[in-house]
C-alpha cells in the first residue's frame, strides 16, 4: 500500500487487538520476501505490506513498540523458507535474559523446543558443551530433589496410614499412588492448561493441554511456545513463570514416576521380564556397596540400607538415586 | 566439600543449579546477540530492495495473502514450494519417525499434528507409550548391563586393578566408544553426504538427537528434492540411528552412574540426613513385605517402629 494507507494501518496496529507476526521468507536460499500478517478483531488473516524504508526513516518501529511486538523466525535449512528465532522486541535490547532462560531450561531438561535455536557456530558449540556438562548436573539436582520430595509426599503418608490406621501397606500404597497421580495431573496439566488458554490469544484448551503434556514429558515439539503473543504483557515475567512451571512440573512427574515404580505389584510385573541374573555378581555388588557405605562415617547411621541394590525387588527401599527403570535417564 | 553440613548441601545444589541456568543464559545471549542482529539488518536491507524493485507490479494484498498462507502452513511443516515428486509429509516413514521422536522424547518438531484429533491422540499415545518405553528400556538395560561389565572385569583380572579403578576405566571406555560410534561417526557420514553442512553442525545434530534434546533445526535431507526412495531410506536410517543410539547412550550413562564416585556424589547431596526413625520403619516395612513372601515358618512378626 502507499504511505498514507500504511500510516493508517499503523494506527490500526496501535489498537490492541492485533496478533502480529512477521515472517522473513527466503526463496532459493536468498532473502527475498518479507511478510507481516496478523489477525483483525474478527480473526480474519490480514497481511500488511510494510515499506521498510519508510518505517526505517520515521523510526516507527522504535516508537511503536506494539507494532514490533513479535518477529517470528524459524530456522529450517530448507530451500524455500528460512526463519531464525523469535524475539520479543526487535531493537537494542533484543535479547532478554528470560528469553534465553527459556532456551537453556528446555535444553537442560532436554525438552528442546527448537523454537529458538543457536545461529552461530560458537552458539552451537557452546550448546553442546553446556549440555554435556549441564545435563548430568541437572540429573544430579533432580535426583536430590525427587528423593526428598518422595520421602515427604509418598513414604511418610503411606507409613502413617499403614501404622495408624492399620490398612495393608499395599493397599495404602496403591491408593496413594492413584491419588497422587490425579492431583498431579490436575495441578500440572489441567490447571496450567486452563491458564494458558486464557493467557494465550489463540490457544484453546486442547492446544494448551497438548503444550503442557508435550513439554512436561520433555518431548518438546515446539509447535506451541507460550509467551510469543503480540500483546503479551509482562512478557519477561511470564517467561520466567513458564520456566518455573517447567522445572516444578518435571519434578512432579518424576515424583509420581518414582511413587509408581515403588509399588510392589509393579515390581512383580517387571520382574517377569527380567533376565535371570548371575547370583555371584549380585553378591559382589552388594559387598561393594556396603564397603562404600561404611567408608563414609556420616552415613553409618543409615547404613547399608540405602545402598542395597534396588533392582533386587525383595530387598530394601528403592533409592531414588538410582531408580529402576531408568526413570531419570529419559526424563 | 566433606566438611559441608548435610543441611547445607542441598541448598547449595539448588543455588548452583540456578546459577548454572543463569550463566548459560548469559553466555547464549552474548554468543547469539550479534549474529542475530546482523541477520536482522540483512533482512531489512533485502526487504527494502524487494520493495523498491517489485512493489509497483503486484496488486495490493495478493502477495501478502499468499505469503501469509504459505508461512502459516510452513510453521506446521507443510512446504508449499518444491517439486511435486517429493513425498507427502505424513507418509509411513515420516510418520514412523514422528512416533519414534515422541516415544524417545526427542521431539524434533519439524512435523507436528495439525488436527485436534491428532493432538489428542498424540497426548494419549505418548501418555501410554512413554511408560511402556521406559519399561522396555529397563528390561533391556538389565539384560545388557551384565554384558557390558564383562570387559571391565576381564581387564581388572588381567591387570590386577582395584575394582574401583576398573569400573572407572570401563565407564570411560564405554563412554568414548559410544561417543565415537554414535556421535562422531554418524556426524562424519552426514557431513560427507551433505556438502552444505559443516562438521560442527552435523555433530550438533547427532548430539541433539542422542541426548533427546532434539532441536530439529538441522534435519538431514529435508526438502532437498531427493528421489522419494532415497529420502525414505534416509528416514529409516535416521530412525534406526535414533533407536540404537539412544539405547547405547543409555547404557553408557548407566555404567557411569554405577561408578562409586558418582554414587558418592549422589549420596552427598542426598537426603541421608532426612532419614528418620519413621523412614527406617518404612524400610522395616518393606523387609516385612519381603519376608512375607517367604514360607510362613520363616516369617517375622510385624513390628511397629520405635521412635
Amino acid at each position: 500500500g502507499n504511505g498514507s494507507n500504511l500510516v493508517e494501518s499503523q494506527t490500526d496496529l496501535c489498537s490492541d487487538h492485533w496478533g502480529l507476526v512477521c515472517f522473513y521468507y527466503v526463496h532459493l536460499g536468498e532473502l527475498r520476501h518479507l511478510g507481516a500478517f496478523g489477525n483483525d478483531k474478527g480473526g480474519k488473516l490480514l497481511f500488511l505490506n510494510i515499506p521498510f524504508s519508510q518505517i526505517a526513516e520515521q523510526n516507527i518501529f522504535k516508537r511503536n513498540a506494539q507494532f514490533c511486538g513479535l518477529v517470528c523466525l524459524n530456522l529450517h535449512f530448507s530451500p524455500f523458507a528460512m526463519s531464525v528465532s523469535s524475539w520479543s522486541r526487535m531493537f537494542p535490547d533484543v535479547y532478554s535474559v528470560p528469553l534465553f532462560l527459556l532456551t537453556s531450561v528446555p535444553l537442560l531438561l532436554r525438552a528442546g523446543y527448537g523454537h529458538t535455536v543457536p545461529l552461530s557456530d560458537g552458539g552451537k558449540a557452546f550448546c553442546i558443551i553446556y549440555s554435556v556438562i549441564g545435563i548430568p548436573f541437572t540429573l544430579l539436582f533432580l535426583t536430590a530433589v525427587v528423593q526428598r520430595v518422595t520421602i515427604h509426599v509418598t513414604r511418610r503418608p503411606v507409613l502413617y496410614f499403614h501404622i495408624r490406621w492399620g490398612f495393608s501397606k499395599q493397599v495404602v500404597a496403591i491408593v496413594h499412588a492413584v491419588l497422587l497421580g490425579f492431583v498431579t495431573v490436575s495441578c500440572f496439566f489441567f490447571i496450567p492448561a486452563a491458564v494458558f488458554s486464557i493467557l494465550e490469544d489463540d490457544w484453546n484448551f486442547l492446544e494448551s493441554f497438548y503444550f503442557c503434556f508435550i513439554s512436561l514429558s520433555t518431548i518438546g515439539l515446539g509447535d506451541y511456545v507460550p509467551g510469543e503473543g503480540y500483546n503479551q504483557k509482562f512478557r519477561e515475567l511470564y517467561k520466567i513463570g513458564i520456566t518455573c512451571y517447567l522445572l516444578l512440573g518435571l519434578i512432579a512427574m518424576l515424583v509420581v514416576l518414582e511413587t509408581f515404580c515403588e509399588l510392589h505389584e509393579l515390581k512383580k510385573f517387571r520382574k517377569m521380564f527380567y533376565v535371570k541374573k548371575d547370583k555371584d555378581e549380585d553378591r559382589v555388588h552388594i559387598i561393594e556397596h556396603d564397603q562404600l557405605s561404611f567408608s563414609s562415617i556420616a552415613d553409618q547411621a543409615t547404613g547399608p540400607k540405602e545402598d542395597r541394590r534396588q533392582d533386587e525387588p525383595f530387598v530394601g527401599p528403592q533409592s531414588s538415586a538410582h531408580p529402576d527403570g531408568s526413570a531419570l535417564h529419559d526424563h | 566439600m566433606g566438611a559441608l553440613r548435610p543441611w547445607a548441601r542441598f541448598p547449595l545444589l539448588v543455588v548452583a543449579h540456578l546459577l548454572a541456568l543463569g550463566i548459560g543464559a548469559a553466555v547464549f545471549q552474548a554468543l547469539e546477540g550479534p549474529p542475530a542482529r546482523q541477520l536482522q539488518a540483512k533482512l531489512r536491507a533485502e526487504l527494502a530492495t524487494f520493495q523498491a524493485e517489485y512493489g509497483a507490479c503486484l496488486p495490493p494484498g495478493a502477495l501478502e495473502e499468499l505469503l501469509g498462507t504459505a508461512l502459516a502452513a510452513q510453521v506446521h511443516g507443510v512446504s508449499s514450494l518444491g517439486n511435486g515428486s517429493e513425498a507427502g509429509n505424513w507418509d509411513l516413514p515420516s510418520a514412523l519417525l514422528f512416533t519414534a521422536s515422541l516415544l524417545t522424547t526427542t521431539g524434533y518438531g519439524y512435523m507436528a499434528p495439525l488436527s485436534a484429533g491428532g493432538k489428542a491422540f498424540c497426548v494419549v499415545y505418548a501418555a501410554l507409550g512413554l511408560p511402556a518405553s521406559l519399561a522396555l528400556l529397563a528390561a533391556l538395560r538389565r539384560g545388557l548391563l551384565p554384558l557390558l561389565s564383562r570387559p571391565g572385569a576381564w581387564v581388572a583380572g588381567q591387570w590386577q586393578l582395584a575394582p574401583a579403578r576398573a569400573a572407572l576405566l570401563q565407564a570411560a571406555g564405554w563412554g568414548l566408544l559410544v561417543a565415537a560410534t554414535f556421535v562422531l561417526l554418524p556426524a562424519l557420514v552426514l557431513w560427507g553426504l551433505q556438502g552444505d553442512r559443516s562438521l560442527l553442525e552435523a555433530v550438533y545434530f547427532c548430539f541433539g538427537s542422542l541426548s533427546t534434546i532434539g532441536l530439529g533445526d538441522l534435519l538431514p535431507g529435508r526438502g532437498r528434492g531427493l528421489h522419494p526412495v532415497l529420502y525414505h531410506l534416509g528416514q529409516l536410517a535416521l530412525l534406526g540411528y535414533l533407536l540404537l543410539g539412544l539405547l547405547a547412550m543409555l547404557l553408557a550413562v548407566e555404567t557411569f552412574s554405577e561408578l562409586p564416585q558418582v554414587r558418592a556424589m549422589v549420596k552427598f547431596f542426598g537426603s541421608s540426613g532426612l532419614l528418620t526413625a519413621e523412614d527406617q520403619g518404612g524400610i522395616l516395612g518393606q523387609d516385612e513385605l519381603a519376608l512375607s513372601t517367604l514360607p510362613p515358618s520363616a516369617a517375622a512378626p510385624e513390628q511397629a517402629p520405635t521412635c
